[in-house]
């Protein structure tokens, strides 16, 4: 079956949704996903937190987003993740030195992670993998 | 053509319309004919590449105005 790799390293709206869909598109699609969360992309994976805001560049544009999801024409980032996950297909990893500098520890983390992982894990997940993205 | 199933995804953008075909086709039974209704511009060509890669059979995209009318016959 075909693989997707993704390197999510920002937690900004824009980058989570096509990052997600992605994702979620393909386990759909009876393919394998592994995300790999790193850096600020790993905020988006604490429990209790939630990103609100898209990039800096792109401000001028939020609410257009903003718009978009309370009138239900596009899922929610989560939803859409939980989705894939639902498939079984979906792996997600959590960064090991990202949540060492954000002074996390995996218990601060979303319960549908499947493992904290270092660069050299995910490289072996990825090597495979027929796409491969970083998200940023 | 008489469908089993009629999932309504119009107004939904990419990826909504693709996910709620597949939870549609996942909970049917081989043989039964799903019909998704949907608006977004990329739901023919998504749902074609999504057959295909998927084994399910679209057996037609028809057109009503803004609404895209794709039949899929659910593999075994």
């Amino acid at each position: 079956m075909p693989k997707i790799a993704l390197i999510v390293a920002s937690e900004r709206l824009d980058k989570l949704f096509p990052a997600v869909t992605l994702a979620t598109t393909a386990a759909i699609s009876g393919w394998e996903a592994e995300l790999f969360f790193t850096f600020w992309g790993l905020l988006a994976l604490k429990k209790g937190y939630e990103p609100s805001e898209v990039s800096l560049d792109y401000q001028a544009y939020q609410d257009l987003l903003k718009e978009a999801l309370a009138s239900g024409s596009m899922p929610g980032w989560r939803t859409v993740l939980h989705q894939g996950v639902a498939t079984g297909r979906v792996k997600i990893y959590a960064c090991s030195s990202s949540l060492g500098m954000f002074g996390m520890t995996a218990d601060d983390l979303e319960e549908y992670v499947d493992s904290v992982a270092g660069a050299a894990t995910f490289l072996g997940k990825a090597k495979d993998a027929e796409v491969t993205l970083f998200v940023s | 053509m008489e469908p089993d199933v009629t999932v309504d995804a119009t107004f939904q953008t990419c990826p909504g319309p693709l996910i709620a075909l597949a939870e549609a086709v996942s909970r049917a039974a081989p043989g039964q004919v799903v019909k998704l209704l949907a608006t977004d511009p990329a739901a023919p060509s998504d749902v074609r590449e999504w057959s295909a890669g998927t084994g399910h059979k679209l057996l037609e995209i028809t057109r009503d105005g803004d609404v895209y009318e794709m039949y899929i016959e659910v593999s075994g």
